[in-house]
């Protein structure tokens, strides 16, 4: 009879909190969903330096950005002829992901923004910052993006590292050069 | 107006908040939620968002504990617990990414952990399942917002001299070199120390030995 008492107890709660979670699942699904999508918009925009407002956001991507997928890849390319995509990769203490952007030459970067990243505070974590990812403006992907220690930086094709941060630095140079290639390459074809 | 004031405060529920927001202050009386207290206190606006989450947990686990306090089969009590704080903090958690999804982004898996705090399970079982539902989320409240400044003290020493702002405002002058250690976790431990130091020291806490 005992057993039988809670049973039923832990039944009846469970079904009740079930039931709470379910709604408010329910409930929060479409907001965060739409969260998403806004961050996504306005990394792109970002990354191809065009204003907008919190208000216009829709409508100035929607004015200014072609999305195209490609094999399961997609594409955004603005009314220029640039073009940016996602990339992604692991960091030092979890995944790093961004948007890279390209000139119309499929060669030089034009901008680089970051979604996300979990480097350290202060040190590996300032590479979300938009002054040091201002370095990687105009550099060159081909034959590869190398980053080199602070202040060596020379030809077109190398960046400086984050003083203090040498496997961030290391881990995000691999990320773009494992992934423009392929990219770059499937854009090329259209 | 002035009467009912004082009512208020003789009242045994305003001296339950009081206690845990100053005698059993979860953090330096009890030494319960440090973990996450290092953990999220680089910056002011994660260490609001953590207290409150925490808060909310207690109040709505102390209501929920508190009114089924009578029904509750002694052997699956620490079961109901768990869900009931599991189910309060997966509500935390969807709202903030809702509504607030830059905090969730900085203070990310420290929401999901809420569940492991040891002080929401701790005034479960030592409070709300003996007391009554006013008590019990009058507990809630006065141990969530003395957790909450707590971890707010810790960040604005922490984000003042590692970042040298606080809720993103410069407060430091132009040439201040930022104390990186500060804005990670061997800074958090130097900070709690001193504060419990000097907390107990006031508080009188002394350790029985």
């Amino acid at each position: 009879m005992k057993v039988l008492k809670i049973i039923i107890f832990v039944v009846l709660l469970g079904s009740f909190f079930t039931t709470l979670l379910v709604a408010i699942n329910h409930y929060t699904t479409p907001i965060i969903q739409k969260n998403e999508e806004l961050k996504k918009k306005r990394s792109v925009l970002d990354v191809f330096d065009i204003s907008y407002t919190k208000e216009n956001l829709e409508d100035i991507f929607s004015d200014n950005i072609e999305v195209v997928q490609k094999e399961n890849k997609e594409f955004y390319l603005s009314l220029s002829r640039e073009v940016a995509f996602g990339i992604k990769g692991s960091g030092v203490w979890g995944p790093i992901k961004g948007i890279i952007a390209f000139n119309p030459d499929f060669e030089s970067i034009k901008g680089i923004t970051i979604i996300h990243q979990e480097e350290t505070p202060g040190l590996g974590g300032r590479i979300s910052e938009e002054e040091y990812l201002a370095k990687f403006q105009g550099k060159k992907v081909f034959p590869a993006l190398k980053i080199v220690p602070h202040g060596k930086a020379k030809a077109e094709n190398e960046v400086d590292a984050i003083t203090g941060a040498t496997m961030t630095s290391k881990a995000f140079e691999e990320l773009i050069n494992n992934q423009v290639g392929e990219y770059l390459a499937l854009i090329k074809e259209n | 107006m002035a009467k009912n004031i004082k009512k208020l405060l003789r009242a045994k529920g305003f001296k339950v908040m009081m206690i845990g927001l100053w005698r059993d202050n979860p953090v330096f009386c009890m030494l319960l939620g440090i973990c996450s207290g290092l953990a999220v206190t680089n910056k002011v606006e994660n260490a609001i968002a953590m207290g409150a989450g925490v808060t909310f947990v207690l109040i709505f686990t102390a209501l929920t504990i508190s009114a089924l306090r009578n029904f509750i089969p002694a052997r699956v009590r620490i079961i109901t617990y768990m869900i009931a704080i599991a189910s309060f903090v997966i509500i935390v958690d969807r709202f903030l990414q809702a509504f607030y999804p830059v905090i969730r982004e900085a203070i990310g898996p420290y929401v999901g952990l809420i569940i492991t705090n040891c002080i929401i399970m701790g005034r479960a079982e030592a409070f709300a399942s003996k007391n009554k539902i006013t008590h019990s989320m009058m507990d809630g409240l006065g141990v969530g917002l003395g957790y909450s400044y707590t971890l707010v003290i810790i960040a604005i020493v922490r984000e003042s001299l590692g970042f040298g702002t606080i809720l993103g405002f410069r407060v430091m002058p132009d040439g201040w070199t930022n104390w990186v250690m500060m804005a990670m976790a061997p800074g958090a431990f130097f900070v709690l120390s001193i504060y419990l130091w000097i907390t107990r020291t006031i508080a009188g806490v002394e350790s029985k030995e």
